[in-house]
């Protein structure tokens, strides 16, 4: 880990105000040796001292239970598993039947979600540690799932007015279409949570073998995420789909595909950039970095394909139907109702 | 026995205080003190249908800012659910091909679970107001929404034109604003100010999609 630098200063200090969590903030920035897994092991120090009897701990641990719980919530995915070992890592002090459990993961305030949402759509915007730092220290489940509803419900209404801006006129008894609904929320609940699961699962079984000398340290400075943080970048990555599925209403098909196209790798450049620390572990960084790739771009491109009409589609109700203007006369041919 | 507990002054006293919670409901009424065991049902039924058409008044001119939060009810929501998803379910016609408005199931299912999920992000992001309090809310502040639903089916008698879709559209967009307004000025204060906006996305996409169904009917 390289020594933090001006950037990384001020932007811990801004979580550190918002997370509560102001002792781990201190260790990182004094000691950049013991950043490099910084929850994991705050906490276990904390607990050890804890054990031992040390004053000055105690005093912090009573002091500070809410700080020591935001602890445990982000020291637990930087064990070597996912939302079972917050679970048992958790499990300590809270029980998972409680809503005082689940509201570690919506321990954020709107700045936090604003910049986040900024983050996932500009590149080059976040830090380099922005996976650890930030994402991991704090993965909220605020933004992904409020993300993928907003997503699902705005392509399935703008997919519906593009569907009435290319039959709808006068005579036309237009009907909206309610299954999309449905299609919309199978594919993005199923993108949102799949893939960060077999992305995470492929982080754990890739990672590079290391020397059994310095097995310890090689394993204490890599940094594979949990899978809680790898959904909260996932959900946080479709954001920039919301404002494109409006603008897919405008039925213009080059358009659209530039759409498709720059929102794609916005977002997939964000992606490769937030897992570097992740994929540089990984023995197959290459195929896993064109499978994100790919995968952000299917999702989009089958959005426009599925949910709006389809370049192809069009053209081929152009050729049977050589006289028909798309937009403005297609009162006049009866038929074109039944093909829609 | 209830003669002593009757004339007692002390006792009498005593009495009033658990009186006092439910007496706020009818304090339109006015009637403090009253036993649902020796009124006719008429007046039990009568009592609780004025609570529930008090609510319905507080939604449409929302000042008060507890009147909802007191006593809630899941009555109101129940009628004005079961009412919308009546109105907005698919017709099972035989222009099937062409009608895939939602079924009834899923409207319903939307309202609630809808409210359910919206209730439980305020109540994660650490919101102080009791879950049945804030369905209770989000679903009395449906009203606005419903009578913008039930105009728009009396817009869609007449024979369609442009006009007639931009009267339904002002129409659904008013019913919406006037619902998140409601809802926000019942449950806005329950949040911290930090995350006040986290809270009110939810609702805003909530009344939104609902809107959605109702200017989309036809």
């Amino acid at each position: 880990m390289e020594t933090p630098t001006a950037d990384d200063l001020l932007q811990f200090r801004d979580y550190s105000a918002t997370n509560n969590n102001g002792a781990p903030a201190q260790i990182n920035v004094n000691s950049p040796t013991h950043a490099t897994n910084a929850g994991n092991n705050n906490f276990n120090n904390a607990q050890q001292q804890r054990q031992r009897g040390d004053p000055l701990s105690n005093l912090i641990y009573d002091m500070s239970n809410s700080a020591q719980s935001m602890v445990a919530a982000a020291g637990a995915p930087d064990a070597p598993l996912d939302g079972t070992g917050a679970a048992t890592a958790g499990g300590a002090r809270l029980s998972f039947l409680t809503i005082e459990y689940y509201q570690q993961f919506f321990n954020v305030d709107t700045y936090m979600v604003l910049e986040r949402i900024v983050n996932s759509m500009i590149p080059k915007r976040a830090a380099a540690n922005y996976l650890r730092m930030n994402i991991g220290e704090n993965p909220d489940l605020y933004g992904p799932f409020w993300i993928t509803t907003t997503l699902i419900f705005s392509i399935a209404i703008s997919g519906n007015i593009a569907n009435y801006f290319q039959m709808a006129n006068d005579s036309y008894q237009w009907h909206y279409n309610f299954h999309l609904v449905s299609y919309a929320a199978t594919c993005i609940f199923l993108y949102a949570n799949i893939l960060p699961a077999v992305l995470w699962a492929l982080f754990k079984y890739s990672l590079k073998p290391v020397d059994q000398a310095d097995a310890m340290e090689t394993d204490n400075a890599s940094y594979t995420p949990s899978l809680l943080s790898l959904m909260c970048v996932y959900g946080y990555s479709l954001a920039i789909y919301i404002p494109v599925s409006i603008l897919w209403m405008i039925n213009i098909s080059l358009l659209q595909w530039l759409l498709v196209i720059t929102a794609a790798m916005l977002s997939g450049t964000v992606l490769i950039a937030v897992l570097t620390p992740a994929l540089r572990n990984s023995q197959y960084s290459l195929f896993l970095i064109v499978g994100i790739l790919a995968a952000h771009v299917v999702l989009a491109a089958g959005f426009l394909l599925y949910f709006f009409h389809s370049p192809a589609a069009t053209l081929s109700d152009m050729k049977m139907y050589p006289p028909l203007p798309p937009l403005r006369d297609a009162a006049q041919l009866p038929h074109a109702n039944q093909t829609g | 026995m209830f003669e002593d507990v009757n004339t007692s002054p002390s006792l009498e006293g005593d009495m009033s205080i658990p009186g006092r919670r439910t007496a706020t409901t009818t304090s339109q009424n006015g009637v403090p003190n009253y036993n649902t065991l020796d009124e006719p049902i008429r007046e039990t039924v009568l009592r609780d249908i004025r609570a529930v058409g008090v609510k319905f008044y507080h939604v449409l001119y929302p000042k008060e800012k507890s009147s909802l939060l007191r006593d809630w009810d899941l009555w109101g929501p129940l009628v004005l659910c079961t009412f919308m998803a009546t109105i907005l379910q698919g017709s099972s016609s035989a222009d099937s091909m062409s009608d895939n408005g939602p079924e009834f199931a899923q409207v319903f299912v939307i309202v609630w679970i809808g409210a359910a999920i919206v209730t439980l992000n305020s109540k994660l992001l650490g919101g102080n107001i009791s879950f049945f309090q804030s369905v209770c809310v989000l679903g009395y502040c449906l009203t606005p929404v419903a009578l913008a639903l039930i105009i728009c089916r009396v817009i869609l008698l007449s024979w369609q034109t442009r006009f007639l879709f931009f009267l339904r559209l002002v129409t659904t967009t008013l019913g919406f604003a006037w619902a998140t307004y409601a809802s926000f000025i019942f449950l806005g204060q329950s949040q911290p100010p930090h995350r006040k906006p986290l809270a009110v996305y939810p609702i805003f996409l909530f009344f939104f999609i609902i809107s959605w169904l109702v200017l989309s009917h036809n």
